[in-house]
């Protein structure tokens, strides 16, 4: 009943949000949709807290034939729940002071929204459905939803973005399908009818050509890996969540990346079986390395902070990818990383979102005395800058040292190639927040927060990612142990 | 009877694999997307063969909604995107005319390759045909890469579709009629989405050469 509800309050709150109309009297159209998207975001949130405890009790939820979630899809369920409340509130205050400084208009807020719920849905869709081609087209399903969104401010850059997420993740996506078709031989040759579950999957593996099995999951790691924004089939990634509203970004970063590599986590599981670890294992770690290298030079070299933090997103893909290579506890760490780093990088979206409403710009050279400017969003900034570069006591430093000892018993050179890259990040990272931070402010801007609207989701997305770090709650732990055992 | 059937199906297949090659060398949108509509009328063969063949009433309604959507709906938008942007000529590659005969003959001997081979076990009657169906996949992505136009990239990537929906047809991997009709529903989506893209992009630039795209670089 719980996943049920979360599907059709994404699709009813994207429905009525059609619905609402402009009325500059009152202003009434503000406060409908805002009251939507938080309603609809919290009412989300509510019946994942409730699928998660039945998940927590009882190793997994089914809500009628076509709905179900074990440990790994809980993980990711009260993830999309947790951002995607947190983005619906900050939206609100975020598009108001787009319109008042008439970057846009109403129409243009109201589609937002509607693109938003849309866009939820997919997500929630994706995780929940049992069967991959559901899932697929679920996937696909936020390609097309967020197309639009990165497309928003009507720009030529933003309209280039846009094209190219949408032909790049099609052709991925189409490979992604392909690779789940094959996956399906086995069961559909035992004479499986209606759905074919992931269960029904596992469970006639036997049936699977090891070398069928390997290139599909290679068609399937070029698929989703190009959704989840793996090296070599990152290019579009930096473009879309660079040209995305700020809020959109933090959801293309923080969570629609990791329903990606859930796909891939599901298949794993199953060549795992197939052919045992070690093929999947060294394919994520080949990905995985060669993502953090890359966007390690690239983050050193940085001029726009908001690339910067897309770059950053495609080293924290190639860390979990790392993790999931080295398997046993680098596995563990990496689940746990998944969600230090959604919360962290959302937390540095929603603020540089404050940023880019004072400085009108996201180049690194042109935004200069953050803190004297906007001192709350330049504390933000820095918590999110300091956990996600790793920096002790925040999570990612524990998660990315566990990734790390997994790996350096097997794989010492991986190990230390990963080691360099990620303290490559740290010190491009730091050049840039001090420019940008601590530089002076030489325009003569006045100081001036955004809003309460918009800073109180940043609190709390600040206050989590602390609290976090410092202690794991146990539902979150029980889960995370049961995904990192069946993947 | 069974020698003729896996002779039609060949025949089917060849048509595809030479509609994605004649796409390379098409040089008028025009013909790009009636290659498109040749290719999707083939797909739909297909299906409604299948659909006779196991007397299967989803199935009709499947190749029924394939043959629609691909086959009327689709070519319906691209040729209106062309007339509305005068979109006579979107053909130019970035390799010329003998450097992508040559991909193409590499690619086809990359499908019959060791790599693809062990994929021959999916369907034991049509091995040829099937492989045939992986090369017209790998053609139709390297349509994408080589051309300029946003049209050609458009219909690369429903050409891609088409091979896959083909591969699975031959080895016998179809969905349910629901999973397939949400299938097609998600193309139907993407070619609206794609198309009005597209008209945005000629907004933007007086062109739907990508080429042209070259905002983000400046920045």
């Amino acid at each position: 009943m719980a996943l049920s509800f979360i599907i059709a309050t994404a699709c009813i709150a994207s429905g009525l949000s059609l619905f609402v109309k402009k009325n500059p009297s009152t202003g009434s159209e503000w406060r409908a949709l805002g009251m939507i998207a938080i309603l609809a975001s919290l009412g989300e949130l509510t019946a994942t807290v409730i699928a998660v405890a039945a998940v927590v009790k009882n190793g997994s939820y089914a809500s009628a034939v076509y709905f179900s979630i074990d440990s790994l899809g809980a993980i990711l369920l009260i993830l999309v729940a947790v951002i995607g409340f947190i983005v619906s509130w900050y939206s609100v205050g975020y598009l108001k002071a787009e319109v008042a400084k008439n970057i846009i208009g109403f129409s243009r807020v109201r589609q937002y929204f509607i693109l938003l719920h849309l866009f939820l849905f997919a997500m929630f869709f994706a995780i929940i459905t049992p069967n991959p081609i559901m899932m697929w087209i679920a996937i696909e399903a936020t390609t097309l939803s967020t197309a639009f969104l990165i497309s928003f401010y009507n720009k030529p850059s933003a309209m280039e973005a846009a094209w190219k997420y949408l032909i790049l993740n099609s052709v991925g996506l189409l490979l992604g399908f392909f690779g789940t078709l094959l996956f399906l031989y086995p069961s559909l040759q035992a004479g499986q009818e209606g759905l074919i579950t992931w269960h029904s999957i596992r469970a006639n593996v036997a049936g699977f050509d090891p070398f069928v099995v390997k290139i599909a999951f290679i068609f399937i790691l070029i698929g989703y890996g190009t959704k989840m924004g793996l090296v070599p089939m990152h290019t579009w990634l930096p473009d879309a969540h660079s040209k995305a509203p700020v809020p959109i970004s933090g959801l293309l970063s923080g969570v629609l990346l990791n329903i990606a590599f859930l796909a891939i986590l599901r298949f794993k599981s199953v060549v795992d079986l197939a052919v045992g670890r070690d093929f999947s294992q060294e394919l994520l770690i080949f990905f995985g390395i060669v993502s953090i290298l890359v966007s390690a030079f690239i983050i050193f070299i940085q001029k726009n902070y908001k690339r910067l933090l897309a770059y950053s997103s495609i080293e924290h893909m190639g860390v979990m990818a790392l993790g999931f290579g080295f398997g046993g506890l680098g596995a563990s760490a990496a689940l746990l990383h998944m969600i230090y780093h959604s919360l962290a990088k959302s937390l540095l979206f929603l603020s540089s979102g404050h940023i880019f409403l004072k400085y009108s710009s996201t180049k690194i050279l042109l935004v200069k005395g953050v803190m004297s400017v906007l001192p709350f969003t330049g504390v933000s900034f820095i918590i999110g800058f300091l956990a996600i570069t790793g920096i002790p006591p925040f999570g990612i430093f524990i998660t990315e040292f566990s990734i790390l000892s997994a790996g350096i018993q097997n794989h010492p050179i991986v190990t230390l190639m990963a080691l360099f890259g990620l303290t490559l990040v740290f010190i491009g990272f730091f050049r840039h927040t001090v420019a940008m931070i601590f530089g002076e402010n030489e325009t003569g801007m006045q100081p001036g927060e955004a809003g309460a609207w918009t800073m109180a989701p940043v609190v709390i997305l600040a206050v989590m990612l602390t609290v976090t770090s410092f202690y794991v709650p146990s539902f979150l732990a029980l889960l995370i142990n049961a995904a990192s055992v069946a993947h | 009877m069974m020698h003729n059937s896996a002779q039609i199906i060949f025949s089917l297949e060849v048509i595809l694999f030479a509609s994605v090659i004649f796409m390379h060398l098409s040089k008028k949108s025009s013909s790009v997307i009636s290659l498109y509509v040749l290719q999707s009328l083939v797909i739909a063969v297909q299906l409604f063969g299948s659909a006779f063949q196991e007397a299967s009433w989803s199935l009709f309604l499947v190749a029924l909604v394939v043959f629609v959507v691909k086959v009327v709906v689709s070519p319906h938008f691209f040729k209106k995107l062309v007339s509305e942007n005068q979109l006579k000529f979107t053909a130019s590659t970035y390799l010329n005319g003998p450097m992508s005969l040559v991909i193409l003959a590499l690619l086809t001997g990359v499908t019959y390759s060791r790599f693809f081979k062990p994929l021959t076990i999916l369907s034991a009657d049509h091995q040829n045909t099937l492989l045939l169906a992986v090369a017209m996949m790998l053609i139709s992505i390297f349509l994408i890469i080589n051309r300029k136009g946003a049209l050609s990239q458009m219909i690369g990537v429903l050409s891609l579709e088409n091979g896959i929906v083909s591969f699975a047809f031959l080895a016998g991997l179809e969905q349910t009629p629901g999973l397939q009709l949400g299938i097609i529903f998600d193309i139907l989506v993407w070619i609206i989405i794609a198309t009005l893209f597209a008209t945005m992009v000629y907004k933007q630039y007086g062109s739907l050469d990508v080429t042209a795209m070259t905002h983000l670089k400046e920045e």
